[in-house]
C-alpha cells in the first residue's frame, strides 16, 4: 500500500456543494454545485501550493547543504593542491620510507565519514508525513500498567514497538557474526596444536588437568561421589588418633570410619572442601565419599587454581603430593617429616618469616624475586614438629611452642624433604603407611624435591593468597598459632569430633582467612596481573559490543570486519594463539 | 409556457456543463501541477541523492588523501 507523502486536500471537489437544508430556495442548483465545486478546486490548489512550497523548500535545503558540503570539498581539494605542489620527489620518498619519527609524526588515519542510518525512522520523517502521522489517533496509555506487569515488560511494546523490526534484524546479524567469528576462530586453533611444538608442550601439561577436572565433573553430575585423596586427607586427624593404637593398616578402616560422622556439621564440610583443594590435582573416585561435598569442593579448587596455572602442573602435582605426604607422614612418625609440611603454610605467615632459613629462601628467590622471604617456616615447623607428635590437640600445642621457640636450624627440613620424595607418587592411603617407613630410613634422592615444593609455593599466588585460599593441611597447624578466633572456633569442633578437632579449626581458619584479609587479595591480584588484565579486556570487548552494535552502520561494519578477517585468518594466527590461550587459562580457573 | 420553461432547463443544463468543462479544465491543470511537482520532486531528489553519493566518495578520497599527504600538523 503506498504511503502518499502529501495529499492534497479536498479530494472530493464537488461533494457537499449542495446545502441540505431546504430553507434556502435556491435558485439554480446546478450552479451552486459548480461554484462550490470551483471553490474546492480552489482550495485544492492552494493546498498544492503549500505542498509545493514544501517540497521546493525541501530541496532547497538538501541542495544547500550539497552546495556547502561541496564547497568545503573544494577548499580541501584547494589546499590538497596547494600541498601536493609542495611535495619534493625526495619527500614524496619519504612518503614511502617512513622514518620513525615520522611515524609518531603522522596522525593515525580515522575516517570521519557518517554513515545514514536509521534512514526510515521517526526523525527522517518528512514534515508533510508527520503531519498525517500527527493526525493520528495516539495508542492507548499502556505504559500506565507498566506498574503492574509483574514480568517486567513493557506493556507498550504489545501494542506497538517500533524497535521491532530492527531488534529482530540486529539479533540476526549479530548472531551470524557470532557464528562467523566463532567459526573461524575454530580452524586456526586445530593447525596450531598440531605445528607449534611449545603450545602443544603447554597444552600436553594442562589438559590432563582439565580432563580429570572435566571427568570428575561429569562423574558428579551422574551422581558418582568424588573422593580427592580423601583418604590422605583425613588420614592425618585419623591417624593421629589411631596412631597410638597401632599401625597404619587400622588407619584406612578408621578414616571410613569417621566419614559418616562428618556431614552433620558444617565444620565437617570446610574440612572437606579443604582436603579437596589438597587433593585438588590428582583426583580420586571413591564410592566412600559424600556426593553432598562436590559442591564445595568446585568451589575450593575455583579458588585454588588460580594460583595453580602459573606453576608448572609436574611441579604443581609433585607439590601436592608431597604436601599430602607430609600431612600423612607428620601425623603418623615424626616431627621432621612436619616440618616439611610446615613450610608453605609458614611462607604465609608474616609472624614467621622473620625465622627464614637461607636456603629455602634463596630456592624461593631464584624462582621469584618478588617473593617475600619464605624461609622461615621450616625453622618453625621443626619447632612445631616436636609438641605436634601424637596429640589431638596438636594445632593448640604446636602454637605454643612455636611462639616461644627460636628458629631451628636449616638441615633438618633438607631431611625432611628427603624423606618425603619416596612417598610422592604412591596413592595417599598407601602413602600413610609406606611414610613412617620412609621417615625412618631416608632414601638417597634428597633435594631436587624441596626444590619443586619451594617453586611452588613460591611460584603460586598460593602462598600469598593466605592460609585459607592454598587450604593445604601442612598449613594448618601455623594458622592455628597466628589467629586466635580460630582457636575459639576449635573448642566446638573438639567437642563434636575430639579426633578431627585440630584439622577443623584449621580448616575454618583457612577458609575465614582469605575471605577476610583483604591484603591477601590485593597479593593475589597482582600475582594474578596478566589474567585479571585479559579478563578486563574480555570484558571490555563485551561491553564495547554491547554498546556499539546498537546501530545498523556498527553491526554492518563489525560483520564486514569478520568476512574480511575471515579470508585473512591465516595470518592472524599469532593472535589467536593468545586467544586460546585466554580460554584456557579461563577455563583452568 | 412549457416551451420557454423547456429552453430555461436545457440552458442551465448548457451552462452546467460549461462549468464542468471549466472546472475539469482547472482541476486537471491542478493535476498536472501536481504531477509535475512530483516529477519534479522526484527527479530533483535522485538528483541530489546521486551528487550526495559522489560528494560523499569524494569527501572520503580527500580525507584519506590529507590523511596521506598530511603529516603531524592538521589540515584543517
Amino acid at each position: 500500500m503506498p504511503l502518499p507523502k502529501r495529499v492534497v486536500e479536498p479530494i472530493h471537489v464537488s461533494r457537499g456543494t449542495v446545502p441540505d437544508s431546504n430553507e434556502i430556495s435556491l435558485p439554480s442548483e446546478l450552479e451552486t454545485v459548480t461554484n462550490g465545486t470551483l471553490a474546492n478546486t480552489i482550495r485544492q490548489l492552494s493546498s498544492l501550493s503549500r505542498h509545493a512550497e514544501d517540497l521546493f523548500g525541501e530541496l532547497a535545503r538538501e541542495a544547500h547543504i550539497l552546495a556547502t558540503r561541496a564547497n568545503s570539498l573544494q577548499a580541501r581539494l584547494d589546499k590538497l593542491a596547494i600541498k601536493t605542489t609542495q611535495l619534493d620527489s625526495t619527500v614524496e620518498e619519504v612518503l614511502f620510507i617512513v622514518s620513525l619519527q615520522e611515524i609518531h609524526m603522522r596522525k593515525a588515519y580515522k575516517s570521519a565519514a557518517i554513515f545514514d542510518q536509521q534512514v526510515v525512522s521517526r526523525d527522517t520523517m518528512p514534515t508533510a508525513m508527520l503531519e498525517t502521522y500527527d493526525q493520528c489517533d495516539k495508542p492507548p496509555p499502556l505504559y500506565k500498567l507498566n506498574p503492574y506487569r509483574e514480568d517486567d515488560k513493557d506493556g507498550m511494546k504489545f501494542y506497538t514497538d517500533p524497535g521491532y523490526f530492527f531488534q529482530l534484524w540486529r539479533q540476526e546479524m549479530l548472531k551470524d557474526t557470532e557464528r562467523m567469528i566463532h567459526d573461524k576462530g575454530k580452524k586456526p586453533h586445530k593447525p596450531r596444536s598440531a605445528d607449534n611444538s611449545g603450545g602443544r608442550h603447554k597444552k600436553k601439561v594442562r589438559q590432563p588437568h582439565n580432563t580429570r577436572e572435566r571427568q570428575r565433573q561429569n562423574a558428579v553430575k551422574h551422581g558418582e561421589y568424588i573422593m580427592p585423596n580423601a583418604e590422605t586427607i583425613y588420614a592425618p586427624s585419623s591417624i593421629h588418633a589411631n596412631y597410638e593404637y597401632e599401625d597404619d593398616s587400622a588407619i584406612s578402616s578408621l578414616s571410613n570410619d569417621q566419614r559418616p560422622s562428618r556431614p552433620n556439621s558444617i565444620e565437617i564440610k570446610r574440612n572437606y572442601s579443604q582436603h579437596v583443594v589438597d587433593g585438588n590435582k590428582s583426583i580420586i573416585y571413591s564410592p566412600t565419599s559424600n556426593q553432598r561435598y562436590s559442591p564445595t569442593n568446585i568451589y575450593y579448587r575455583g579458588n585454588y587454581v588460580p594460583g595453580m596455572c602459573y606453576d608448572e602442573t609436574t611441579l604443581y602435582q609433585q607439590h601436592i603430593m608431597q604436601a599430602q605426604q607430609q600431612v600423612l607422614s607428620p601425623s603418623v612418625t615424626n616431627g621432621h617429616v612436619i616440618t616439611g609440611m610446615m613450610s608453605p603454610g609458614m611462607l604465609n605467615n608474616e609472624m614467621l618469616s622473620p625465622s627464614g632459613t637461607p636456603t629455602r629462601g634463596s630456592k624461593s628467590n631464584s624462582v621469584r624475586p618478588s617473593q617475600p622471604p619464605p624461609a622461615p617456616p621450616s625453622a618453625t615447623n621443626s619447632s612445631s614438629s616436636t609438641p605436634s607428635a601424637n596429640t589431638p590437640t596438636r594445632g593448640r600445642s604446636m602454637s605454643s611452642g612455636r611462639e616461644t621457640l627460636p628458629p631451628p636450624p636449616p638441615p633438618p627440613v633438607e631431611i625432611n624433604t628427603s624423606t618425603i620424595p619416596p612417598v610422592d607418587l604412591p596413592p595417599p592411603p598407601p602413602v600413610v603407611s609406606q611414610s613412617p617407613t620412609s621417615c625412618n630410613i631416608p632414601p638417597p634422592p634428597p633435594p631436587p624435591p624441596p626444590l619443586p615444593h619451594a617453586t611452588a609455593i613460591t611460584n603460586g599466588p598460593s602462598s600469598i593468597i593466605a592460609n585459607g585460599d592454598i587450604g593445604k593441611s601442612p598449613i594448618k597447624p601455623i594458622i592455628s598459632t597466628t589467629s586466635p578466633p580460630n582457636r575459639v572456633a576449635s573448642p566446638k569442633q573438639i567437642s563434636e569430633n575430639n579426633i578431627n578437632s585440630a584439622a577443623p579449626n584449621t580448616m575454618k581458619l583457612k577458609c575465614n582467612g582469605p575471605q577476610s584479609d583483604p591484603r591477601s587479595d590485593l597479593l593475589k591480584a597482582i600475582r594474578d596481573g596478566i589474567t585479571l588484565r585479559k579478563v578486563e579486556k574480555i570484558e571490555q570487548k563485551d561491553n564495547d559490543r554491547v554498546n556499539t552494535l546498537h546501530d545498523v552502520a556498527s553491526i554492518l561494519a563489525r560483520r564486514v570486519a569478520v568476512e574480511i578477517s575471515d579470508s585473512e585468518s591465516g595470518s592472524e594466527d599469532s593472535e589467536y594463539d593468545s586467544e586460546g590461550w585466554a580460554e584456557q587459562e579461563t577455563t583452568v580457573h | 409556457m412549457a416551451t420557454v420553461h423547456r429552453e430555461a432547463i436545457q440552458k442551465q443544463i448548457q451552462q452546467d456543463w460549461a462549468n464542468r468543462e471549466y472546472i475539469e479544465v482547472i482541476t486537471g491543470s491542478v493535476k498536472k501541477i501536481t504531477d509535475f511537482l512530483n516529477s519534479f520532486d522526484m527527479s530533483c531528489r535522485s538528483r541530489i541523492a546521486v551528487l550526495n553519493e559522489k560528494l560523499t566518495i569524494l569527501e572520503r578520497k580527500i580525507e584519506y588523501l590529507e590523511a596521506w599527504v598530511t603529516k603531524g600538523e592538521t589540515m584543517n
